[in-house]
C-alpha cells in the first residue's frame, strides 16, 4: 500500500509566547517583507498552507497591558489576501471567530480570498466568548458561553449557503439575514474549514463540518488517542475517515548532530521563557502577584488564589483546576530539583520535534504513519527565517522517503489536501 | 493638478485588467491614486470585499495611493481600522480609508444582509450619519493606539512592548463602544487618509472627520461649501454611460481646464465600463511625479501627529 502523504502546514511565528523576539536573527512581525520571506520559503517548501493566528484584544497580565511576548498583528483576511498576490501554489488559512463576526460579511470576505487566490483560501473557525474580547466590538459580550458552538455551527452553515452564490436566506436561533451574492461558485467550492476546539462540542462540530481538525495532541500516544476519538465520529455525518485532516501543533528545534539539536533546543526554549515570562506563566496558574519570587529560586509555598477573577485574559490556554495544577507542578520541581524557570519551561513547552533533519523527518513520518496525525502545523521560533533551515533540509528528506510532494500536483488548498 | 480613478469592485471585468501587470503599471505611472468602491450587499452584484482586494492590489502595485471603500455602519470599525493599517503596511504609505456612505435601497439591503443587531444603527439617514461619524472616530483613535516607538524589545527589562505606549481609546458613542488598543501596530503614515464620497444631496457636514473629499459628478456646486476644509476632488466621467455630470471629451487641454474649477485640488476619473475604457484613458494621461513618498506626502497632507503624545512635553 501506498505510503500515507504528510501535510505540512507553517504558523507565522507572530503573537505567542513561542515566538523569540531577543535573538539577533528576529525580524519584524509585522513588516509585509516578513510575511513575503515567510511565505516564499515555505512555498519553496511545498507547504501546504500558511496559518495565522488570531487574538483580538492585546493580552492582559494583572489588568495591565502584557509586555513581554510579541504583541501586534496585522489583519488577517488582509494579510492574507496580500499574501495571494505574491504567491501561486501555498494555502493561505486565517483564524477567524464566529462571535464578532456576522456571516455575510465574513463570508464575503472569505469568499474574495478564495476568488482572488484562486482556490487557496482556508478558515479556522475559532468561538471566543466573552466580555474580554467583546470590549473591541459593536455587539460587546453577547454571547453566553453554553451558545459559543451553536452560534458557530449555524455561522458556517450560513456562510456555506452565501459562497453557493445567488439567494441566500437564514432565519436560526441567531441569524435573520438574507440577500444575494454575486460571487458563487468559488474556485474551490468553499473555504477550506479547519477547527480548533478541544472540548466534546468542539470535536462534534469538526467531525460534522469541518475538513481539518487543528489540534494540540502531538505527542504519539496522545495523538492516537485523539485521532481515533475524531475518526470515529465521522461515520455519524456519514463522511469517510479520510473527510477529516488531523493536524497537531508542533515545534522544532534542528542541528548537524543529535546533541547540537537538543543544545539548540534548550536554548530555543530558554529565549521562549525568560525570567520574567515564567513568572507570568505561573502567575496564570497561582492567580496572584508573584513578581517578588525569584524566577531562578523555588516554587511559592502559598497555594493559588482559586476565588478571584482570572489574572490573565486574552490567552487561548486556560487552566481551570488551579490546585491540583500548582500541586502537579510542585511534584515535579521537587522531584527534580527545578527552579521556577525550569519548571515552567518543562511544563509549558508543546511538542519539539529535535534532531538531525533525518531524525526529525523520519519522526515526522512516524506519527503520520502511525495514525497519531495527517500531519502539522509547525511553528518557527523566529520570524522570518524561521523556515529556511527546514525547507533546504528537512523538505527533501521528506520528498526522498516519498512521503512529501516533490511539487505541488494542485491549484488548490483542497487540491493539496486530498491530493493522494 | 492630481489625477485619481475610480473604479468599482464589482465591475464586471475588473479583476482581470487588474491582474495584468501591464495595465497596473500603466496605472502607478499615472494616478496619484484610486478608489475602489464598495458593492456590500448590492443584490446580485456585490462582488469581491474592497478592502480585501485593495491589499491584494497592494502587493502589487509600487507607487499609486489605494483607498477602498467601506461600508462603515455594517462593519466592526475595529476590524475596519486593522485593514486599513494592514492596507498602509502591505504598501509602505499608500493608504487610505474611502468612508462610503450606502444611499437609496442600500442601507435598508445591507441591513437585511447583515440581520438586526444591537450595536448597528438603524438605516435611516439621521442615524446613519451619525453611526459614520462615530466609526471614523473609533477607526482613526485606534490608528493612534500604539505610538510609532511602542516596540521596544529591550532585552534588560525583557518586554517586547512598552504598555505606556499603548492606549486604551475608551471610545463611547450613541450604540457602541469601543475599549482598544488595536492589535495592529501603527500603520506607517499613522494616519492613512481618510476621504469621503458626496453627493449633490449630501449633507456636507459629514465631511468633517475626512482630510479628502469626492464630489460626484454632479455635486460640483458643493465645492466652494467645503472650502478651507479637505483637499476636494471633483468626479470627472469617462467613456458612455447615461450618468450625468462633467464628462471627459479625451483631450489634455479640457483636462486641464476642469482642474482649474473654483475648490477643486483634483479630478477623479470614472471610466464607465473600465475593460473598454481604462486602457485608452490611461494612455491618454501625463505621468506622475515617480518615487513622491507616502500617500500624505503626495497629497501635500502633512504627517500626522499621535494624539497621545503631548508636544509640549
Ligand atoms: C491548537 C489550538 C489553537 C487555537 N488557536 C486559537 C486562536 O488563534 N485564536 C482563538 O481565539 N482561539 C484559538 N483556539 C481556541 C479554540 O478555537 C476554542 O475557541 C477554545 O479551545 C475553546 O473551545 P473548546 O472548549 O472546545 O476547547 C485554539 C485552540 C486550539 C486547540
Amino acid at each position: 500500500m501506498a505510503k500515507k502523504q504528510v501535510i505540512l502546514g507553517a504558523q507565522f511565528p507572530g503573537v505567542n509566547n513561542f515566538t523569540v523576539w531577543s535573538d539577533p536573527a528576529a525580524g519584524s512581525q509585522i513588516a509585509f517583507s516578513s510575511f513575503r520571506h515567510f511565505a516564499e520559503t515555505v512555498e519553496r517548501g511545498k507547504f501546504d498552507f500558511i496559518f495565522l493566528a488570531e487574538g483580538l484584544r492585546l493580552r492582559e497580565q494583572k489588568g495591565r497591558l502584557h509586555e513581554l511576548d510579541v504583541a501586534g498583528r496585522p489583519n488577517t483576511l488582509a494579510v492574507l489576501t496580500a499574501l495571494a498576490a505574491v504567491t501561486q501554489h501555498v494555502g493561505l488559512v486565517g483564524t477567524l471567530t464566529t462571535t464578532f463576526n456576522e456571516p455575510y460579511p465574513l463570508a464575503r470576505q472569505l469568499a474574495t480570498l478564495d476568488l482572488l487566490s484562486g482556490g487557496r483560501a482556508g478558515w479556522n473557525f475559532v468561538t471566543s466568548p466573552g466580555a474580554f474580547t467583546g470590549a473591541n466590538f459593536r455587539r460587546g459580550d453577547h454571547l453566553p458561553h453554553a451558545q459559543r458552538y451553536e452560534r458557530a455551527r449555524e455561522f458556517v452553515e450560513a456562510a456555506r449557503q452565501i459562497w453557493r452564490g445567488g439567494d441566500f436566506a437564514v432565519l436560526s436561533r441567531h441569524f435573520d439575514i438574507a440577500g444575494r451574492s454575486g460571487l458563487g461558485p468559488l474556485p474551490q467550492g468553499a473555504p477550506v474549514l479547519v477547527q480548533a476546539g478541544e472540548s466534546d462540542a468542539g470535536r462534534e462540530l469538526a467531525a460534522s463540518h469541518a475538513d481539518v481538525i487543528y489540534s494540540r495532541h502531538s505527542e504519539l500516544e496522545a495523538g492516537r488517542a485523539f485521532y481515533a476519538d475524531v475518526k470515529g465520529r465521522l461515520a455519524r455525518y456519514g463522511r469517510r475517515p479520510d473527510a477529516l485532516k488531523i493536524l497537531p501543533g508542533a515545534n522544532f528545534a534542528l542541528g548537524d548532530t543529535e546533541a547540537e539539536a537538543r543544545d539548540k533546543a534548550a536554548q530555543i526554549r530558554l529565549q521562549q521563557v525568560s525570567p520574567r515570562s515564567a513568572i507570568t506563566f505561573l502567575e496564570q496558574v497561582w492567580n496572584r502577584d508573584l513578581s517578588a519570587y525569584d524566577a531562578e529560586g523555588p516554587l511559592p509555598a502559598i497555594d493559588p488564589d482559586v476565588e478571584a477573577d482570572a489574572l490573565s485574559q486574552g490567552r487561548a490556554m486556560r487552566y481551570d483546576d488551579r490546585l491540583a495544577t500548582a500541586r502537579k507542578w510542585r511534584e515535579i520541581a521537587e522531584r527534580d530539583g527545578l527552579s521556577i524557570r525550569q519548571l515552567v519551561i518543562r511544563v509549558t513547552g508543546r511538542k519539539q520535534f529535535t534532531g538531525t533533519p533525518q531524525a526529525v523527518a523520519l519522526e515526522i513520518e512516524r506519527h503520520v504513519q502511525e495514525d497519531a496525525a495527517d500531519g502539522f502545523v509547525l511553528a518557527p521560533h523566529l520570524t522570518p527565517g524561521g523556515f529556511d533551515e527546514f525547507v533546504a533540509k528537512v523538505v527533501p528528506v521528506l520528498q526522498d522517503r516519498g512521503v512529501f510532494r516533490r511539487d505541488y500536483a494542485a491549484s488548490t488548498l483542497r487540491g493539496h489536501l486530498w491530493a493522494a | 493638478m492630481r489625477i485619481a480613478l475610480g473604479l468599482e469592485a464589482a465591475q464586471p471585468g475588473l479583476l482581470p485588467l487588474l491582474a495584468d501587470p501591464g495595465l497596473l503599471a500603466a496605472i502607478d505611472a499615472t494616478a496619484e491614486l484610486l478608489t475602489l468602491a464598495d458593492g456590500f450587499a448590492q443584490p446580485g452584484a456585490d462582488g469581491p470585499d474592497a478592502l480585501l482586494l485593495a491589499n491584494w492590489l497592494g502587493a502589487r502595485s509600487r507607487q499609486v495611493g489605494i483607498l477602498p471603500g467601506v461600508a462603515v455602519n455594517f462593519l466592526e470599525p475595529f476590524h475596519v481600522s486593522t485593514g486599513i493599517a494592514t492596507l498602509d503596511h502591505v504598501t509602505e504609505g499608500r493608504a487610505g480609508l474611502l468612508v462610503q456612505p450606502l444611499r437609496g435601497a442600500r442601507p435598508a439591503q445591507a441591513r437585511r444582509a447583515i440581520g438586526p443587531l444591537p450595536g448597528f444603527p438603524e438605516p435611516e439617514a439621521a442615524a446613519l450619519a451619525a453611526d459614520t461619524a462615530e466609526a471614523i472616530a473609533v477607526i482613526r483613535a485606534l490608528w493612534d493606539s500604539w505610538q510609532d516607538d511602542a516596540i521596544i524589545r529591550d532585552p534588560v527589562s525583557q518586554r517586547f512592548v512598552d504598555a505606556e505606549r499603548l492606549h486604551y481609546i475608551r471610545f463611547q458613542g450613541q450604540r457602541f463602544s469601543v475599549l482598544g488598543p488595536s492589535i495592529t501596530p501603527r500603520p506607517p503614515q499613522g494616519q492613512p487618509v481618510v476621504a469621503i464620497d458626496l453627493q449633490a444631496s449630501d449633507d456636507p457636514a459629514q465631511a468633517a472627520g475626512a482630510e479628502l473629499v469626492f464630489l460626484g459628478a454632479e455635486a460640483t456646486a458643493l465645492a466652494p461649501a467645503l472650502r478651507g476644509a479637505p483637499l476636494v476632488f471633483a468626479d470627472v466621467l469617462v467613456g458612455d454611460s447615461a450618468r450625468p455630470g462633467l464628462r471627459w471629451d479625451g483631450s489634455a487641454g479640457q483636462l486641464a481646464a476642469l482642474g482649474r474649477l473654483p475648490g477643486v485640488a483634483g479630478l477623479r476619473l470614472v471610466p464607465a465600463d473600465p475593460a473598454r475604457d481604462l486602457a485608452p484613458l490611461l494612455a491618454a494621461l501625463p505621468p506622475v511625479r515617480p518615487g513622491a513618498g507616502s500617500l500624505r506626502q503626495r497629497l501635500g497632507l502633512p504627517p500626522a501627529p499621535n494624539r497621545n503624545i503631548n508636544v509640549a512635553a
